[in-house]
């Protein structure tokens, strides 16, 4: 798990880049284009893999449209399900 | 750090803008560091945004910092929601005072009329002034009670406000912009919102069109309940489209076009697309006009014991485009239903009407529901399942559950 959670980190920074975006403290981004993190009621696992994969308003469609792999998203989302509100 | 920001911006760039205008947004990407459209949406001294820190937080639902609910029974019992209980759903941040500037020197531009023209805030109010009661209810509203998990804030009942807005019938900014030009079809109106933040307006830009007839009854506001419109609301200058999905409320408006065909951003095409779950696209209809709904805001579990004897339902009743003409109450979950009574003043067809039904309940449980008509459209008993969960409008999931003791 801690090797899930370093990649995780790695594709939140660089690759998905959802530290442009959104503020995730664990993760020290700052973004402000989508919800906090940190805020979102009821984040799970399941429901960040729901929503990188197929986007929703100005977030992009990360699975539909080929930006990362599943194994990518099944791990950054791992990442932050286990970082919300750390 | 700084090495990391570039990267994040970098990264941002492939895919949030688009390759052909990047020449011109680069620039701007890279210098809008992060940090500055965090700057209003840090967290504020009670467990609220500090961009709206002067809302009430007992009266919301914080689904997100960006998403947050009415809670059922303070969307106002005296018919208008106050400002400090109204529901926000931000698809781009909140525009800070700063980029805001000089309120009455905030610009939009009127185009696809005889003679097209920009006007400041200031100079809009010398072309007209009104104020005018509409509903506010973003499209997925209720959202919350469709069970194929959907995507989005899970909201219930309190993305949804009756406001009184001030400002300047559009008919007017058409009459001082010569009319409009005899092909339009849609009203396209378009927020300046995403510009501080660099994306691509393609994806980013909350740009909508309507059926041009909507001018009719549209106005650009620049109050919200008889106070400058905030920033968090669309201020300084807003678009409302009374009887319209929240989305077509434009905030932070900076151009309003008569065009030919519909907005090609991706919050007109594939946003906000009304589909069957499963499939997508823009061949399905936008969420536009609001559909008859009610629902109950007292007694709930929300607002303590119910007591056995007399009591009050109260509730809030809206027709949509249509002025709604009746509501029944039903506490034994629609088996029997009941005519309320509509109180308080009509403000008009846009905005919702309160309504109350005197009974008298013993102990026990009870399924109480509402069922409001426009004339000729009533609400459904359930919900029209769609992929986004939108436009709910089914009495049953409405409902709610009352102990009385």
């Amino acid at each position: 798990d801690e090797a899930k959670m370093k990649k995780g980190l790695e594709i939140f920074n660089e690759k998905a880049a959802c530290a442009a975006c959104h503020i995730l403290k664990a993760a020290g981004s700052e973004g402000n284009i989508g919800p906090n993190l940190d805020t979102v009621d009821g984040l799970t696992q399941a429901s960040v893999i729901d929503i990188v994969t197929y986007g929703l308003g100005v977030m992009p469609a990360f699975g539909e449209d080929e930006i990362l792999t599943e194994e990518e998203i099944v791990i950054v989302s791992f990442y932050v399900a286990n970082s919300v509100g750390k | 750090m700084s090495k990391n920001k570039s990267k994040l911006n970098l990264n941002r760039r492939n895919f949030l803008t688009g390759t052909a205008t990047l020449a011109g947004i680069a620039a701007t990407a890279s210098v809008v560091p992060i940090t500055i459209a965090n700057a209003n949406h840090s967290e504020g001294t009670k467990g609220l945004p500090d961009f709206i820190n002067w809302k009430d937080r007992d009266a919301l639902i914080v689904h997100s910092d960006k998403g947050i609910e009415t809670h059922r029974s303070a969307i106002g019992e005296s018919l208008i929601t106050p400002n400090r209980n109204v529901y926000i759903r931000n698809n781009m941040p909140t525009m800070t005072d700063t980029q805001i500037g000089k309120r009455n020197d905030w610009k939009v531009s009127i185009e696809g009329v005889k003679n097209p023209k920009t006007f400041t805030l200031g100079q809009l109010k010398k072309l007209g002034h009104t104020t005018m009661a509409s509903i506010l209810q973003c499209s997925g509203n209720g959202r919350g009670f469709f069970e194929h998990k959907v995507r989005g804030s899970q909201w219930k009942t309190g993305a949804a406000a009756c406001v009184m807005w001030t400002g300047v019938p559009l008919m007017a900014v058409i009459d001082a912009c010569g009319g409009i030009n005899r092909d339009a079809v849609f009203m396209t109106s378009s927020g300046v919102d995403h510009e501080p933040t660099g994306l691509d307006p393609k994806k980013a830009m909350v740009e909508r069109s309507v059926p041009k007839q909507v001018y009719q009854d549209a106005m650009l506001a620049w109050e919200m309940n008889g106070v400058p419109l905030p920033n968090a609301h669309g201020g300084p200058l807003r678009m409302v489209t009374p009887g319209y999905f929240g989305i077509n409320n434009v905030k932070h408006l900076g151009k309003v076009a008569f065009t030919t065909k519909e907005s090609s951003v991706k919050y007109m095409k594939s946003s906000y697309r009304i589909s069957p779950i499963g499939k997508k696209g823009s061949q399905y209809p936008s969420c536009w006009e609001m559909p008859v709904k009610s629902w109950i805001t007292r007694p709930t579990d929300e607002t303590g014991i119910t007591r056995a004897g007399k009591v009050q339902i109260v509730g809030v009743a809206m027709g949509g485009t249509r002025k709604v003409r009746s509501v029944k109450v039903s506490v034994d979950g629609g088996k029997s239903w009941k005519k309320a009574k509509f109180i308080g003043p009509d403000l008009g067809k846009y905005a919702w009407r309160q309504f109350v039904l005197e009974t008298t309940l013993s102990t026990g449980r009870y399924n109480i529901a509402s069922l409001a008509s426009n004339g000729p459209d009533k609400q459904p008993e359930l919900r029209m399942e769609n992929r986004r969960g939108y436009a709910h409008n089914g009495w049953k999931d409405h409902s709610v559950n009352v102990t009385v003791v």
